[in-house]
């Protein structure tokens, strides 16, 4: 659980500690509360005075304000350093995320998204509730248990006695129950993962009449888990019950001694003296509190291990080796003029390229089986990948961290499956520029535009606002045309559309070039290539050099 | 809030007597818990009365040493039972809570469950039924609980103690707590509702920002989407602070509460004394008990943090639960239905553009159609029309010599069955998959449909009928899924089969070798399929093409 220490940071674990000494500082005041208490009752067994009353109820209210100042300070701290933390953790997934060239092993994009919204919501709790909680249960029942020493030795054996033994029976039956409860973890987590799947099938299954038997059949599956889930439960809850029956019956043990002392049937147990009424009451309060810390203690362990998890995720995250994009964000390093791309001894991911030159106003097709590198030479040439060996030139300039990010503005993207950002239509195809007309116009897009209701607001969430192929292309190509770009890189534009559209498209590439940019497309359609100037065709055979 | 109580009547209703077992031991053990502690301040006390007058001899001491006792072990033992049943209450109710979903679902009509395929509202379901679990667990059942113990601690403080004590203590115990949480739960609304979402936005930019990590780079839009998501980010903590506030002030409050209801039990109490109303050993009862009740009002904290987002996810989840009227009614189909389109067309949303130009064909038992023409929703869509799941804009789809609509969905569910381009497989064995479509159906008739499709040898290798599938089907490919939903309708022998591409993401051979399988082991069925490729259409005895309109 190591992360580079950053100033923030820093300041924000300052925070929790102090929280936490707060919080320490707020359950000490009960000793006081409990003199006041004990003060009173005495007082009234040992001679009414009235005067006293008034002010020791006072008293109590003003400690209790006091320690209710005290904790409320300290929740504060707590919670400012808790949100600190997952704020910094958060803002640690999204940069590396944002600066990552390839995915992560750790799951797609849902379960990062799972990770850094609900998964961090987890450590919470723990980091509110755990760190006091520990420091409350080293240092309470100490003074406690010194208080009691201080007057009556036989309290304090007891409380002796039945404070270790509770961590110890603790581990034991925790020991037994947590294989049991990891099992239960996962248990329920799977229940949830079952109900999606389920979910995600049922308009599907519905349609063959299978609805009602995948309902039965989940009803089934639910009942088997839920009776798996008790078992373990029942096994999980001892563990907290030792602690329970110690806290009672030390408790109860303590009662009972006082009130056969005070009654005189008992002459031992504190040193020498009598024990008065006060003292009798003052240590019945104290008792259950030495108890107390350790009960939230082991009721902040479930935060604790649910947070480990989640702490353990975060570490393989950021111990994985992810490339980082080429490109440092700053545009510069290219002049203005038209570029003229030269590839020379590329090779990428085993596969080896010929030697391309790329004129402005150059219209080239990449041809060649699948898996022979079409793809892969796409998007060495839009600089997101970097190649194992060769290079790029950019009118003489390499294609490097420099250049990278102004070279890219100068170009239009078409991948096989694009991605479409949970926004409007607008804003997918200018980023948030104003759509111009002429562009909607060249990718045949106008008809589509006045059948939707929103027109070009509508939101085209990931199911793509129900976009067929054809159309989905369509807005691909309007974005690729939007920027005004030197040059489109197109991955299949024309692959499973019907003649017409595929036409469309067709025709809004050439118009492109007509208008004087340079296109490389990599493609099947034999048409298509027969409209490009010249073709590039790439075979396995080509020099795979390492 | 209201459907947060409707949810939760919803719940008890359906385990009614899981929760009042739970409810029992929970109220059994802060009963005892203040029992406990009033009967070790009142033995104290009087003991030391009893001492200091030099009766120690007289006093009863086993009955309230024993009670003590009893108590401590009692309630130890009431707290485990009470964990255990209202667990398993808690359980019981979701496990009814996720089939009801389900259930109300499945009469949702076809577009409604279409939207909810999608993995945002998938994630939102989870999180929904995850928050609503604390409502049995920590909301109803301790209110409940604590409620009760308030009220009878007050009457055994009037019987015990005194009658003002009483009453204040009651009063005070019920009233106050239940006025921080009715009035936090009102200002913590707004920044519940704001903090889920900027969560739902931050997850949604974050997903977008990865899943279009690469477009995104090329149109330098990197920083401006990470800027996006940080805004989303910003604005939950924004939230989320003003809610831990409105958390530390209403635990203060409560805290207070219960100090000033204790201050009020000492100073009332002392001043009986001094008037000599009541023994100074009742006295302590009213003073330890005031302590005591101070843990049946301890879960409204925790309760309170967790209304905001059960609210929410009460809301969402009530609607999904109830279930639609049937429309269709009739039973009586034929065996062998034939399936006719008059002048079918369809406008999605009521938006001014139609699909395709009016469509008109009939499809008799026996007969394999193919319906070509544009790629995409076109096909798709009339294969939905004709099998009841989309209504017509215009026209009418006749089904077995009634409209479609007419049918009771029971007969729909067994005479038509359409498999769509997506293959719908779940988690579960491969015999689990296909027994969806027939649950009685042998394991002979299993293979002979396995066979059919080209797919027996792949199965027997991979384990046969009892190997596991993963998630949606995770574990076989794309063209091995096809075959196996194709299978499952095969089992199902529906006389009206609607096929969607069916081939899809098949090689030449294989796919001619389905078809032809697919028309042996169907052939009195009524087929409609759905065609892309020369070898569906060649499978068919008549094609059809569908017109693209302009709008």
């Amino acid at each position: 659980m190591s992360f580079s220490v950053s100033s923030h940071r820093a300041a924000a674990s300052r925070d929790g500690s102090r929280g936490s000494f707060l919080s320490l500082a707020a359950t000490l005041v009960w000793p006081l509360q409990a003199a006041v208490i004990a003060f009173v009752i005495g007082g009234l067994l040992s001679g009414p005075e009235s005067g006293a009353v008034g002010i020791a109820a006072l008293a109590f209210l003003g400690l209790a304000a006091l320690r209710t100042g005290l904790e409320t300070a300290a929740q504060r701290d707590l919670a400012s350093a808790a949100e600190a933390r997952i704020a910094d953790l958060r803002e640690a997934i999204l940069e590396r995320e944002t600066r990552a060239a390839a995915a992560s092993g750790i799951g797609g994009p849902g379960a990062l998204a799972a990770l850094s919204c609900e998964k961090l919501e987890t450590l919470r709790p723990y980091l509110l509730r755990y760190r006091p909680a520990r420091l409350k249960s080293a240092v309470v029942p100490m003074l406690i248990l010194a208080i009691a020493l201080w007057h009556s030795w036989a309290v304090a054996l007891v409380l002796l006695m039945a404070g270790p033994l509770i961590p110890v029976f603790m581990a034991l039956v925790g020991w037994a129950a947590k294989a049991a409860s990891d099992r239960q973890m996962v248990e329920i987590g799977q229940l949830s993962d079952l109900l999606v799947d389920r979910l995600a099938a049922l308009s599907d299954l519905r349609l063959i009449g299978a609805g009602g038997a995948l309902v039965e059949g989940f009803a089934e599956t639910s009942e088997s888990l839920r009776a798996r889930s008790m078992v373990v439960l029942k096994i999980a809850f001892l563990s907290s019950t030792v602690l329970e029956l110690f806290a009672a019956l030390g408790v109860a043990m303590v009662a009972i001694w006082v009130g056969f002392t005070l009654l005189g049937e008992l002459g031992w147990g504190s040193w020498g003296g009598p024990l008065s009424p006060a003292m009798g009451i003052y240590l019945l309060l104290l008792a259950p509190e030495f108890f107390q810390p350790l009960r939230d203690l082991a009721a902040a362990w479930h935060d604790r291990a649910a947070a480990e998890a989640v702490l353990d995720e975060i570490d393989r995250w950021q111990r994985e080796e992810r490339p980082v994009r080429l490109g440092h964000g700053r545009t510069g390093g290219l002049d203005a003029a038209p570029v003229s791309l030269r590839l020379t001894g590329l090779c990428h991911r085993g596969l080896g390229f010929p030697d391309i030159e790329i004129a402005p106003g150059a219209r080239i097709a990449v041809t060649g089986p699948s898996g022979c590198g079409k793809t892969t030479l796409l998007r060495l040439i839009a600089g997101l990948e970097r190649p194992e060996a060769g290079q790029i030139l950019l009118s003489g300039h390499a294609l490097d961290e420099d250049t990278a990010t102004a070279w890219r503005c100068r170009i239009g993207w078409m991948p096989q499956a694009p991605h479409f950002l949970n926004r409007s239509l607008r804003h997918n195809i200018g980023f948030g520029d104003p759509v111009r007309p002429e562009v909607l116009r060249a990718a045949h897009l106008d008809a589509l535009l006045a059948g939707l209701p929103k027109g070009d607001l509508t939101l085209l969430g990931e199911r793509g606002a129900g976009l067929s192929g054809g159309e989905a292309r369509r807005v691909t190509l309007a974005r690729a045309m939007h920027g005004a770009p030197q040059m489109i890189l197109a991955d299949e534009p024309t692959a499973d559309l019907d003649a017409r559209t595929a036409a469309a498209i067709s025709n809004g590439l050439m118009g492109f070039a007509r208008a004087g940019g340079t296109l490389v497309i990599a493609t099947h359609d034999r048409d298509l290539a027969a409209r490009m100037d010249s073709v590039i065709r790439l075979d396995r055979s080509r020099g795979a050099a390492p | 809030m209201k459907q947060l109580v409707s949810l939760v009547l919803i719940l008890v209703r359906g385990e009614r007597r899981a929760v009042l077992r739970g409810l029992t031991l929970a109220v059994t053990v802060l009963a005892m818990g203040v029992a406990l502690l009033g009967l070790s301040g009142w033995f104290i006390t009087a003991a030391a009365v009893a001492g200091m007058a030099g009766n120690g001899i007289l006093f009863n001491v086993f009955a309230p040493s024993a009670m003590v006792r009893f108590l401590a072990l009692g309630r130890t033992a009431a707290r485990y039972g009470e964990r255990l049943l209202t667990h398993d209450a808690t359980l019981r109710a979701l496990s009814r809570l996720r089939i009801g979903l389900l259930q109300g679902l499945l009469t949702r009509p076809y577009r409604v469950l279409e939207r909810q395929r999608a993995n945002t509202f998938l994630n939102r379901v989870t999180a929904d039924i995850d928050a609503l679990d604390g409502a049995l667990l920590r909301l109803v059942l301790p209110a409940l609980a604590g409620g009760t113990v308030i009220v009878v601690a007050s009457f055994a403080l009037w019987w015990l103690v005194h009658p003002g004590i009483a009453l204040i203590l009651g009063a005070g115990y019920l009233l106050l707590p239940t006025l921080v949480f009715v009035l936090g739960q009102r200002i913590a609304r707004r920044p519940a509702r704001q903090a889920e979402a900027a969560m739902q936005a931050s997850r949604s930019r974050l997903i977008d920002l990865i899943a279009g990590r690469d477009d995104l780079t090329v149109y330098g839009q990197l920083q401006a989407a990470a800027d996006h998501a940080r805004n989303a980010h910003a604005r939950h903590s924004m939230a989320r602070a003003r809610l831990d506030r409105i958390e530390r002030l209403t635990q203060a409050a409560l805290d207070q509460t219960g100090a000033g209801l204790t201050a009020a039990a000492l100073g009332v109490g002392a001043m009986l004394v001094q008037a000599g109303e009541i023994t100074a050993a009742r006295a302590a009862i009213g003073v330890f008990a005031a302590l005591a009740l101070g843990e049946a009002v301890a879960p409204v904290r925790r309760a309170l943090s967790e209304i905001g987002r059960m609210t929410l996810a009460a809301r969402r989840i009530l609607p999904s639960l109830e279930q639609a009227v049937p429309v269709g009614t009739r039973h009586d189909m034929p065996e062998r239905p034939s399936l006719e389109l008059r002048d079918v067309g369809y406008r999605p949303d009521g938006s001014g553009r139609r699909v395709f130009a009016p469509l008109t064909l009939t499809v008799v038992p026996g007969e394999a159609v193919a319906l070509t023409g544009a790629s995409g929703c076109g096909k798709s869509t009339v294969l939905l029309l004709a099998a009841g799941a989309l209504a017509p804009s215009q026209g009418a789809v006749h089904v077995g010599g009634a409209a479609v609509g007419a049918w009771s969905r029971e007969v729909l569910g067994a005479r038509i069955a359409l498999v769509a381009q997506r293959s719908a497989l779940i988690a579960g064995t491969i015999a689990e998959n296909l027994r969806l479509a027939a649950p009685d159906a042998a394991d002979d008739t299993v293979w002979q449909a396995l066979e059919v499709v080209q797919l027996a040898a792949t199965i027997r290798a991979r384990g046969g009928l009892g190997s596991p599938l993963g998630f949606r089907g995770a574990g076989l490919s794309g063209g091995e899924a096809r075959r196996l939903v194709l299978a499952r309708a095969i089992l199902k022998r529906p006389a009206l089969l609607l096929l969607d591409e069916p081939t899809e993401g098949l090689d030449e051979a294989t796919a001619q070798a389905v078809m032809a399988g697919l028309r042996r082991a169907l052939p009195e069925s009524a087929i409609l399929l759905a065609a892309h490729r020369r070898v569906e259409i060649a499978a068919a005895d008549r094609c059809i093409a569908l017109d693209r309109t302009e709008s």
